[in-house]
């Protein structure tokens, strides 16, 4: 059903974490950056966006669970509403895990030939934090949405 | 059972019943047993389509006792909202009295001594009676009964039969839809078998295929919903099984499987089952539990009525959001709850509801349900009557923190085993043994009986003991109800801690006390635990020690032979002065 449509328009992924499927539960360390591929939020936005704002907008929807099944695969749709004509359309779409230690998940670019600005994945969440989608638009703009997920090692019923 | 005029006038008083009516039916009746089930079930009757309801049953097909809540503790924003409302703050809520037949059924209060006057409550027998009388009232074609699920788990008989016992009672019983959680503990293939057994269907819009390589990968495992023509009216019936199954139960029963709110493809549905199916009225069934269901009616929009379990609440009249009607029907049999809606024109016109205390002495058993109930339970008579002991005082389940039976469990556990520390987890289901009566090993079963009952003994840091719990606390007082997952705290063995349940996440709970020393972050504790994964967060798990719950507790039991448990909680509530908040108050 929605799958097939939503796979017509795969980008190109690049650099998402490790699909190693872990217990996963509530961590309270605070955010430790030392490997080389880690860096804060921050400076990971930064990256992305040259310094340039970024705008919480509707026109893009981020589909994540509210509390993950597995935190080693947690599903993530990021779409964006955007007639991917030559003078407008979305560049590029960013998917951010903000308290991982490697926040840039996923980093999907885009064409008018896409035909439709939509992917998915599966991102690797070490504990309860917000997945944050930032769209790059062809007119140099940067547009958001965040959701937050709940990792937990579960147990009630 | 004899009843004094006082008290049937509290039961008609309850019931709504009109006592100059029965004064002229009859000469006044002074014992329960002369109170017919017309006085009973009297019913504003509305429109021509009934919706009986039941919740949460927990296999219970016998009649039993079940005492409500004294602490229902929730995070501040919901304190006193329905789904956290128990004690005297239910009864000024509903607007109700104390000490009848309904405060009986629907608080805790003086429930040992209410319990002796009324008796015991639900069981299919019973409910079979109910269920005809309206049938009867309104004609057979005109009534569905929709069961919100957690029905085919919670006790020996369930366990034993691997659920086949329930669904042959869902069956006489009538049952014309259902929805899921602890059904899915019996594994995949199980269930397709109890699904191929039971007469209704089952329903459900959130589970989808999770491996992607297989054929169902993202599509329904389920019919997302079903359409039942009653009293010529279309009723749309969408099935929303329990969204967390995954993580609050092992996740082998349904690998492959994936759960969720799935809200947005609950709006889609909702809006087909308008448009292109044309539905009079548009049900959800669900088991998302009560708050949860709030939320839901919040987000989506266009649901006429969402019949809701889970959480095991009584709620005697509908709680309203955005139009959205929402009633939930109890647990363990005790309540049968009627909908009679008015269509008209292809559209909701009004509604009657009233949940009926399924009270055993009050009404009759069918006779067809006594049978089916005793040749159930022939086999397995022998092994579940085993007196294992008698109990001083009333031990129960539901409390928010802690309960006199999860004591006794806890001390069995800490008893065999020679741990630190115990979990112990905070179902809602179980059973209520009144004071000075006998535990019997069925009521060792209602307490313990799941498909992974084994009670493991592994090590922890204090450190991730502390986490544990803080993250355990934040899934039940999260404020924001999509987070929650519908349980209570954990039960702990050996422990002492105060919480502040209104705190941030991460910093709700401290002085914790192990075996009375201050919690040490760096100290490795030798814990044991069944009923969750926590197990698996542990390290060196002594396998030679594994053994399921209910034999650890019948065998305590046995060597106890009087049972003393104190009832006192093991934890201290900072925020809140009493177990039964009001409405945006620390105080009862």
């Amino acid at each position: 059903m929605e799958r097939r449509s939503f796979l017509k328009g795969f980008g190109t992924v690049t650099a998402c974490a490790a699909l190693i499927p872990t217990i996963t539960h509530a961590a309270d360390e605070a955010k430790k950056v030392t490997g080389p591929n880690e860096m804060s939020t921050e400076s990971a936005i930064a990256a992305i966006t040259g310094g340039k704002p970024v705008t919480a907008s509707a026109k893009v929807s981020l589909s994540a669970p509210e509390i993950a099944e597995n935190g080693a695969v947690v599903p993530v749709k990021v779409s964006v509403e955007s007639p991917m004509s030559a003078n407008d359309h979305v560049k590029a779409i960013h998917v951010l895990a903000t308290k991982n230690n490697n926040t840039r998940c996923a980093n999907v670019y885009l064409t008018p030939a896409n035909g439709e600005a939509s992917f998915g994945t599966r991102v690797k969440l070490g504990s309860t934090q917000d997945v944050l989608a930032i769209a790059e638009m062809s007119d140099g703009t940067f547009l958001s949405a965040k959701q937050n997920v709940k990792v937990t090692i579960g147990g009630c019923g | 059972m004899d009843v004094s005029r006082r008290d049937f006038f509290h039961i008609a008083a309850a019931l709504g019943i009109g006592l100059p009516t029965l004064g002229a039916a009859a000469p006044t009746p002074t014992r329960l047993d002369q109170v017919g089930l017309k006085d009973i079930y009297g019913f504003n009757a509305k429109g021509k389509v009934t919706l009986l309801h039941i919740c949460d049953l927990h296999a219970h097909i016998k009649p039993m006792y079940w005492r409500e809540p004294s602490t229902l503790i929730s995070a501040p924003n919901l304190t006193g909202t329905p789904g956290f409302l128990c004690g005297e703050s239910f009864l000024k809520h509903y607007g109700m009295k104390g000490k009848t037949l309904d405060a009986y059924f629907d608080t805790f209060m003086n429930f040992d001594t209410l319990a002796h006057k009324f008796g015991k409550m639900g069981g299919i027998a019973h409910m079979k009676t109910l269920i005809n009388h309206v049938k009867t009232e309104r004609g057979a074609d005109n009534v569905l009964l929709l069961d919100s699920g957690d029905t085919w788990q919670g006790t020996g008989l369930a366990l034993k039969t691997e659920g086949e016992a329930i669904v042959k009672a869902q069956n006489y019983l009538g049952v014309d839809v259902m929805v899921g959680h602890w059904e899915f503990t019996y594994g995949k293939k199980r269930v397709r078998e109890l699904i191929e057994m039971l007469k209704g269907k089952f329903i459900s819009q959130n589970i989808v295929g999770d491996d992607s390589f297989a054929d169902d990968y993202e599509e329904l495992i389920f019919e997302p919903y079903t359409i039942e023509e009653r009293g010529g009216a279309k009723i749309g019936i969408i099935g929303q099984s329990f969204p967390f199954t995954s993580t609050a139960n092992p996740k082998e029963f349904t690998q492959g499987w994936s759960f969720g709110l799935r809200l947005d493809t609950l709006q889609t549905y909702v809006d087909k089952l308008r448009k292109e199916e044309k539905v009079d009225c548009v049900v959800l069934l669900s088991h998302d539990g009560f708050s949860v269901d709030q939320e839901v009616a919040r987000q989506v929009k266009g649901i006429d009525f969402i019949l809701s379990g889970h959480t095991h609440d009584p709620s005697p009249k509908p709680t309203v959001v955005n139009g959205t009607v929402i009633i939930i029907a109890g647990s363990h049999g005790k309540y049968v709850g009627r909908l009679d809606i008015d269509i008209q024109n292809h559209r909701v016109k009004g509604y009657e509801y009233k949940l009926i205390p399924v009270a055993a002495n009050l009404i009759p058993a069918d006779p067809e349900g006594v049978d089916l109930v005793n040749s159930l339970y022939a086999p397995h008579e022998k092994e579940f009557s085993e007196i294992l002991g008698v109990t001083k005082n009333i031990l129960y389940k539901r409390d928010t923190f802690h309960s006199p039976f999860d004591e006794l469990i806890n001390d069995s556990i800490m008893d065999a085993m020679d741990s630190d520390i115990s979990f112990t987890p905070g179902y809602r289901w179980g059973t209520t043994v009144l004071g000075g009566e006998a535990i019997t090993m069925d009521n060792v079963y209602d307490m313990t009986a799941i498909t992974y009952p084994n009670v493991y003994t592994f090590e922890m840091g204090g450190k991730q003991i502390r986490n544990v719990l803080e993250d355990i606390a934040d899934n039940v007082f999260n404020a924001n109800p999509l987070y929650q997952q519908g349980g209570d705290m954990s039960r702990l063995g050996g422990v002492t801690y105060d919480i502040k349940v209104g705190a941030p996440t991460g910093k709700r709970i401290t002085n914790i006390m192990v075996k009375g020393k201050p919690l040490d972050d760096r100290k490795i504790y030798k814990v044991s635990s069944w009923g969750g994964n926590l197990q698996n967060a542990g390290t060196n798990l002594n396998d030679k020690l594994t053994r399921p719950v209910y034999d650890i507790t019948a065998g305590y039991i046995r060597k106890q032979k009087k049972v003393d448990i104190s009832g006192n909680s093991n934890v201290n509530i900072l925020d809140y002065d009493c177990g039964c908040p009001k409405k945006g108050s620390k105080s009862c």
